[in-house]
């Protein structure tokens, strides 16, 4: 089998998030209100960009599989949706650390928060979900609409700080904010980086789903030899 | 300064401890379900040719 994560692939992921480090330690200014704590902004916010991006894939991936029924699609969208849900992880984990020295708090129930929180839950739901039906073609469209479900929550919850009253900042793009050109720059950057290995994990991910297809086939076929 | 930048160091420490943790995660369920799969291969192949000597 071709390796899942094609070399080049794997090299330039490593380039780009070695240099979105650098760009975030060493050469983007800091903020002035905040202090150095603010750089957590450029992972946490690139992380939720992935983990939004990622759960459209995912969900598009689904409606093909939908459509079409083709095994492929099934293997995309669990890919997309279980390393997307990493990303979501980590957001909300730096957001936590970056809430405590600056809101003096590490959580607060408000609707960015808590909307973040479920659209987790709901794909950690989708991945107990996909484990717990052993049938594949009934676990591929059951865990096809959850993933439907999912995607569509992923607009409510970039809303969330515009529809409600929230202690979440506005957002800082397409929300009127103002951000220096330099850290706008290391913001796309390291937005770049993560979506290069997001789709590292993503095809390493998608070729162990392949694996377990034919697995549990040859099992079955052992089933009815024996 | 100095307390703020424990924070910095956490938050990205746990960042890169969740995709490391998961890369590693992925690459042992990968070798488990490849060994698996070369386990069930060898037994079709064995019951596969058990049953045509059968015949």
């Amino acid at each position: 089998m071709r390796d899942a994560v094609p070399a080049p692939l794997a090299a330039v992921s490593a380039t780009a998030l070695l240099a979105s480090m650098y760009l975030i330690f060493a050469w983007v200014p800091t903020e002035a209100s905040m202090g150095i704590v603010q750089r957590i902004f450029y992972i946490h916010v690139s992380s939720a960009a992935v983990a939004f991006g990622g759960f459209f894939l995912g969900g598009f991936a689904a409606i093909g599989y939908l459509l079409n029924r083709a095994g492929e699609r099934d293997d995309l969208s669990v890919a997309c949706n279980e390393v997307g849900l990493l990303f979501a992880c980590v957001n909300l984990v730096t957001g936590c650390l970056w809430a405590k020295p600056v809101w003096g708090v590490y959580w607060a129930w408000d609707a960015r928060l808590t909307a973040m929180l479920l659209l987790a839950l709901i794909y950690a739901a989708y991945l107990i979900l996909r484990e717990s039906i052993d049938e594949p073609s009934q676990r591929a469209v059951v865990c096809a609409v959850v993933s439907v479900f999912g995607m569509v929550d992923v607009p409510i919850v970039y809303m969330a700080n515009r529809w409600w009253r929230t202690q979440h900042p506005a957002p800082v793009l397409g929300g009127g904010g103002s951000l220096d050109p330099r850290m706008t720059f290391v913001l796309f950057f390291t937005m770049f980086a993560l979506a290069l290995l997001y789709w590292c994990l993503v095809r390493q991910r998608r070729r162990m789903e392949a694996l377990r297809k034919r697995t549990d086939a040859l099992r079955r076929e052992v089933q009815a030899l024996a | 300064m100095g307390e703020n930048l424990k924070w910095l160091w956490a938050a990205f420490g746990v960042a890169w401890a969740l995709h490391v943790g998961y890369v590693a995660l992925l690459s042992a369920r990968t070798k488990r379900l490849s060994r698996e799969l070369d386990n069930v291969s060898a037994q079709v192949k064995d019951l596969g040719s058990g049953a045509s000597a059968d015949v």
